[in-house]
């Protein structure tokens, strides 16, 4: 695994988020988020006010997590898709590449067919965005938005933050 | 590794605290969570058991606030103690950028700490993380216990290569603040180290709020591209395009069949894959991805689900 710190600038995250707003037009469902193997959220699309995002990616990147290790227990490399059934809404996971999950939420106005047809061809999309990004990461060089006095001024911040 | 989203200005850590079973890693969240301001705070999630032994995790996302044009934001997780949990255990620590480790203090709970600190190791290897060059501070916790083992003794067991540590009384607080800053810090420390020189792009409006527009109006949209449309310099200054994803290649996923995509006989899926395949279809074909394993519609039908399509749309959303 790679200790790289993950960088997504605003170019690949507009071609990313066209993508999935396509895919939430064409599959007429709530919304979308893209959501690091990791837990954290890379971005999200349509109707998520409502969602607590955050929380939401840490516990679907746990759930993906522990389906993996269900699958190896089976004899399967890893499930590439999740489906969540409830009452109203339902939640469709979808692996995208070999480190991100598309997870889409949607209600009765659409069916699970119609959002695991779009998730997987978005879901290729994608990976084939995060495959260029990749191979062009050597040759266009790495940087951060940390720069040296980042973690001073953080911990300034944190002084004032975490007082007893 | 750090996550820097340039679009929505974030840098997000993740800090794990690990130890054995009840040395107080929820504690520790449960009172980081209790003091800190609410705004700056999310909500705590414990997957606990009945007995409120954490199961899975706990979650704590903590935003500090704007540093440089960027919200940094760290996420707090706890494993489960457990020596039987270790398959959940070994799944929290991935991604992880630094580690607490936070052992108990009390003499009969050395073997445990000791035990713990090693399966740690291994399962850092076994993400092919170094554990000699991973963040990590050590809390002695419980030190408000009578009869605990000295920080000498401590020391000498846990932590030969002297790294950082704290004493600590979770329940209380004593420590719990001091430790984390201090994580924080060498995180931070080590992300910056890791990347390049280049200086923080300039800031743009907040694009997070762009991005959560309803599903209705991205519709009156025919691309909407929210945030490339104020990209800044970020965007312009394309000599800067990485991507830290693992040099492996992308795995292909396996091929569905042709029959999970059919329009079933089932009554709920028929109408609505009838009116949508043409036009997924249409796509696939213009980006020369044809081996899309999904049956090829008549022009007609396909004109004619187009038809249908626009009068959905017409209705669902008035005039264009």
């Amino acid at each position: 695994m790679s200790n790289d710190n993950f960088i997504i600038y605003e170019e690949e995250i507009a071609q990313i988020e066209t993508l999935i707003s396509k895919m939430l037009k064409g599959c007429e469902a709530k919304c979308a988020l893209l959501v690091d193997k990791d837990g954290h959220l890379i971005t999200r699309q349509g109707f998520t006010h409502s969602l607590d995002t955050t929380a939401l990616a840490a516990l679907l990147a746990g759930s993906f997590a522990s389906t993996k290790e269900i699958a190896k227990l089976v004899g399967e490399p890893e499930f590439s898709v999740l489906f969540h059934q409830g009452k109203k809404d339902h939640i469709h996971m979808s692996l995208v590449g070999d480190r991100s999950i598309l997870v889409v939420v949607f209600d009765d106005r659409t069916t699970i067919g119609m959002v695991r047809l779009y998730a997987k061809e978005t879901a290729q999309e994608l990976a084939k965005i995060f495959q260029e990004i990749a191979d062009n990461k050597d040759s266009k060089g790495q940087g951060t938005g940390i720069d040296s006095n980042f973690a001073d001024m953080a911990q300034n911040k944190l002084d004032d933050i975490f007082s007893d | 590794m750090v996550a820097i989203n340039y679009s929505s200005r974030e840098v997000c850590c993740k800090i794990v605290y690990y130890g054995p079973g009840l040395s107080g890693k929820t504690t520790n969240l449960q009172y980081v969570h209790s003091k800190v301001p609410q705004d700056t705070r999310g909500k705590l999630i414990s997957l606990a058991t009945e007995a409120d032994r954490t199961l899975y995790f706990d979650f704590l996302p903590i935003n500090i606030g704007t540093i440089n044009g960027f919200a940094a934001k760290f996420q707090l997780y706890t494993v489960p103690g457990q020596v039987y949990y270790n398959a959940t255990r070994k799944l929290v620590l991935r991604g992880v950028d630094g580690l607490v480790f936070v052992a108990d203090s009390q003499p009969d709970k050395m073997d445990e700490n000791i035990e713990s600190l090693s399966n740690l190791e291994e399962n850092l290897r076994e993400y092919g993380y170094d554990p000699e060059t991973m963040p990590l501070v050590i809390q002695y916790n419980k030190r408000d216990l009578p009869g605990v083992l000295s920080v000498e003794e401590l020391n000498r067991r846990l932590n030969p290569q002297v790294r950082p540590h704290f004493e600590a009384s979770a329940t209380i607080g004593n420590g719990v603040f001091d430790t984390l800053k201090l994580i924080i810090k060498i995180v931070l420390e080590k992300a910056k180290n890791s990347g390049g020189q280049r200086a923080p792009v300039s800031i743009k409006a907040q694009q997070t709020e762009t991005v959560d527009q309803p599903v209705a109006v991205a519709r009156t949209q025919p691309q909407p591209a929210p945030v490339g449309v104020a990209s800044g310099s970020a965007a312009a200054d394309s000599g800067y395009r990485p991507f830290p994803g693992t040099k492996t290649t992308i795995k292909e996923e396996p091929k569905i069949s042709p029959a999970g995509f059919t329009p079933a006989p089932g009554p709920e899926s028929e109408t609505p894959i009838e009116q949508k395949v043409p036009e997924m279809a249409q796509t696939s074909e213009g980006n020369g991805s044809t081996d899309l394993s999904r049956p090829a519609m008549a022009p007609s039908l396909r004109r004619r689900a187009d038809r249908k399509k626009r009068g959905f749309f017409k209705r669902l959303f008035g005039k264009k």
